[in-house]
């Protein structure tokens, strides 16, 4: 049975020539069907459809039809179709309206004035359907990121929605935090309920689905995507060099808090030294430690004089720049590097937009004009907090290559990530943190 | 604790502090807002608060004293050539300066219990229905306060990393810009996120109501009681204005009206009971 169906549909945002739909003609049966494609590929765009979002509330221009659970989307405005397409967006913190979990999920219902009495037994079950009934009453901002996009799924699953809409909600989640929404994601789907969902990490939903569709440069085919791995591409790892930086019975923390205890720790220049462990672990403040960002509380740090490359967790926060290409040239001007710009642009794919506004980009873009940003020239230390995080495989390849050149270049390079793939095809040596205390290591075979 | 019952004790002392001229009853606001808070949020919440107090309190006093070359106490002068600070420096403008800075710090104490003691949906709940719309976005945009504040130490320490170094205010802009821009895309996907959940549908309901009781009754009455007294005080004469100039004379205290400002104390009772 169709669920939504876009006949011819084409859309410009406010002030584009170029559609970032194009004659899209598609058909949405019951289900799960799996949204994938490049970035800026017109993914967002497309999902935005189903719920009125776009044209409603980014405006532009909108040719062609629309139907979604027999609701015309371009007469209906976004409030009205609230009760039919649930909407569950990227970034967990950016969509929480109430700090308590029981009132965010109401929050919805009592936009469409539910009575109290109804709207208490609506809670209970979206909260039991998305597999967080027993988060009940906790404050929002204790939660994890999975936690939270499992609060927003319940959130848009109280609204007794006929289609629940999910735009990439994996993609600022750890793997365990992915792994909480996907499995809420399969559950609700095996409970009868229709989703589409625009997703990187397919491994887990493709068995599930019954339809998927590929956007490219705002046009749709019906082909079934092909998951990849970064371990396909590993690289020679070159032999390291002298000692880069070193930590020695370092203690740390903040606010009046210990976070990290008795640290020991180094690294050499050409190395990749992974940082792994749960979150909270210490991870970040070994990062920021290293950095010279955070002062010891005792211990000694040493690291050899030289630039140093940070990307923060958040890097497209630094993006402030007219175009992207002054953006790089900031980092290279102050680093005193002869490099053109255009060399890191070419290697992460971004020459055809180093004149654009770099928040005007996707968010796949977005991440690689950070990277391009932060990592421009030959940076002597490289530290890299998560750099995997939202970004889709071409941006994750792009980053492999690029690390890989720097490490064969003689930075020494720091990354920590939970990501395994990036682990697996990056790191000579992998550092356990955990509670505050490194609490083991391994030594990766060199490949000749 | 309510937030209605809340709102009327702030909203008393508010009133108080504006309305008398008089330091003493200022001072009392003070001490009773800063009491309250304590009982309600714990003084270690308070730290931060306190310290800003201070600051603006000061910032006030300095700005008066500094500005207003008014009254018969000259304490030193400046060459009258020098522009905007030149001229007599008196005790009369320091004093009248120390009870705008009591106004302002005992102001800003006042109205803190709705940050540091409540949920952002509890002051929803105690709006009036017509104003359920603009508190969601209200409490909406106080959720965005903690991740706009993690982004400034982000991007200070990410830019100081890429090279940048604090150079004068303009150079604030490289982290300024994108703490702001960042700020404003996060509004905008909040806001997003609420229109996709059928924000401005129309008349809202509320999950949960929380009626008064009658603890938050007394309260009320209390604040009711101090306010009314101040106002019949003032209107009979009782509690005279105070102005310090031209010459300074110290404020004359009205018992009455004294004992109506340590009815604002009641929470100190009220609010560490349920703390």
């Amino acid at each position: 049975m169709a669920i939504a169906r876009l006949t011819r549909l084409s859309y410009w945002y406010p002030g584009a020539e170029q559609p970032a739909l194009r004659d899209v003609s598609l058909l949405i049966d019951a289900g799960l069907t799996v949204v994938t494609g490049p970035s800026g590929g017109g993914k967002s765009t497309l999902l935005r459809v189903l719920n009125g979002l776009v044209p409603h509330f980014h405006g532009g221009r909108i040719a062609g039809a629309a139907e979604v659970v027999g609701h015309d989307v371009i007469r209906t405005p976004t409030r009205s179709l609230a009760r039919t397409v649930g909407f569950v967006f990227q970034d967990p913190e950016l969509q929480t309206v109430y700090d308590a979990v029981d009132r965010e999920v109401a929050f919805g219902l009592e936009n469409i004035a539910l009575p109290p009495r109804e709207m208490a037994a609506r809670v209970e079950e979206a909260l039991y359907a998305a597999g967080v009934a027993h988060l009940a009453g906790r404050s929002v901002r204790t939660l994890s990121g999975g936690e939270r996009q499992r609060v927003a799924l319940a959130s848009a699953l109280a609204m007794r929605p006929r289609l629940v809409v999910l735009d990439e909600p994996t993609s600022q989640l750890d793997p365990e935090g992915a792994s909480m929404v996907l499995d809420a994601v399969r559950n609700i789907v095996e409970q009868g309920r229709t989703a589409v969902i625009a997703e990187h990490r397919l491994e887990r939903l493709l068995p599930h689905a019954s339809a998927s569709v590929v956007v490219d440069h705002g046009s749709t085919s019906a082909a079934w995507p092909v998951t990849s791995s970064l371990t396909a591409g590993i690289t020679t790892r070159s032999r390291t060099g002298p000692l880069a930086w070193s930590l020695v019975g370092v203690s740390a923390g903040f606010g009046g808090r210990l976070v990290l205890e008795s640290i020991d720790a180094f690294g050499h220049q050409g190395e990749v030294v992974a940082l792994s462990g749960p979150n909270g672990g210490g991870k970040t403040t070994l990062l920021r430690l290293i950095a010279g960002a955070l002062s010891p509380m005792s211990g000694k740090i040493e690291r050899r004089p030289g630039r140093i490359a940070y990307l923060p967790q958040n890097p497209t926060a630094l993006l402030h720049r007219p175009t992207l290409r002054s953006e790089v040239s900031l980092t290279l001007e102050r680093a005193g590097e002869p490099e053109p710009p255009e060399a890191i642009l070419a290697e992460l794919g971004l020459l055809a937009v180093a004149g654009r506004y770099p928040r005007d980009l996707s968010c796949g873009e977005r991440q690689r004009a950070a990277l391009a940003a932060v990592l421009p020239g030959r940076p002597d230390l490289v530290l890299l907090d998560e750099p995997t995080r939202g970004m889709d495989a071409a941006a994750r390849s792009a980053l492999v290559g690029l690390v890989s050149r720097l490490r064969d270049q003689g930075s020494a390079i720091v990354l920590a990530t939970h990501d395994p793939d990036l682990r697996s095809a990056l790191a000579d040596r992998v550092l356990y943190v955990s509670a505050g205390s490194v609490v083991g290591s391994e030594s990766r075979s060199v490949s000749a | 604790m309510n937030a209605r019952a809340v709102a009327a004790w702030s909203a008393a002392c508010l009133f108080i502090v504006l309305f008398t001229t008089n330091p003493a009853y200022k001072a009392m606001v003070l001490a009773a807002a800063i009491a309250s808070l304590a009982a309600g949020a714990g003084l270690h919440r308070m730290r931060g608060l306190l310290t800003g107090v201070v600051l603006i309190a000061a910032f006030a006093t300095l700005l008066n004293f500094i500005s207003a070359h008014l009254g018969a106490t000259v304490l030193f002068e400046l060459p009258q050539e020098i522009p905007a600070i030149g001229g007599p420096y008196t005790l009369e403008a320091l004093a009248a300066g120390l009870s705008g800075g009591l106004t302002v710090g005992a102001a800003i104490v006042a109205a803190a219990p709705f940050s540091l003691m409540l949920a952002s949906h509890d002051v929803m709940n105690a709006l009036p229905a017509a104003l359920s719309r603009t508190g969601a976005a209200i409490a909406a945009s106080l959720n965005l306060v903690p991740s706009v504040s993690a982004s400034f130490v982000q991007v200070t320490e990410a830019q100081r990393l890429r090279g940048w170094r604090p150079r004068g205010p303009r150079s604030w802009a490289e982290v300024i810009v994108p703490v702001v821009l960042t700020s404003v895309e996060g509004s905008i996907q909040l806001a997003e996120s609420m229109e996709a959940r059928g924000f401005g549908s129309g008349p809202r309901t509320a999950l949960k109501s929380s009626p008064l009781r009658k603890s938050d009754w007394l309260l009320v009455a209390a604040c009711a009681a101090a306010v009314i007294t101040i106002v019949i005080a003032h209107a009979t004469g009782r509690a005279a204005d105070w102005y310090p100039y031209p010459a300074l004379v110290a404020p004359s205290v009205d018992a009455v009206s004294l004992a109506a400002c340590l009815l604002l104390f009641a929470p100190v009772v009220a609010w560490r009971s349920r703390a």
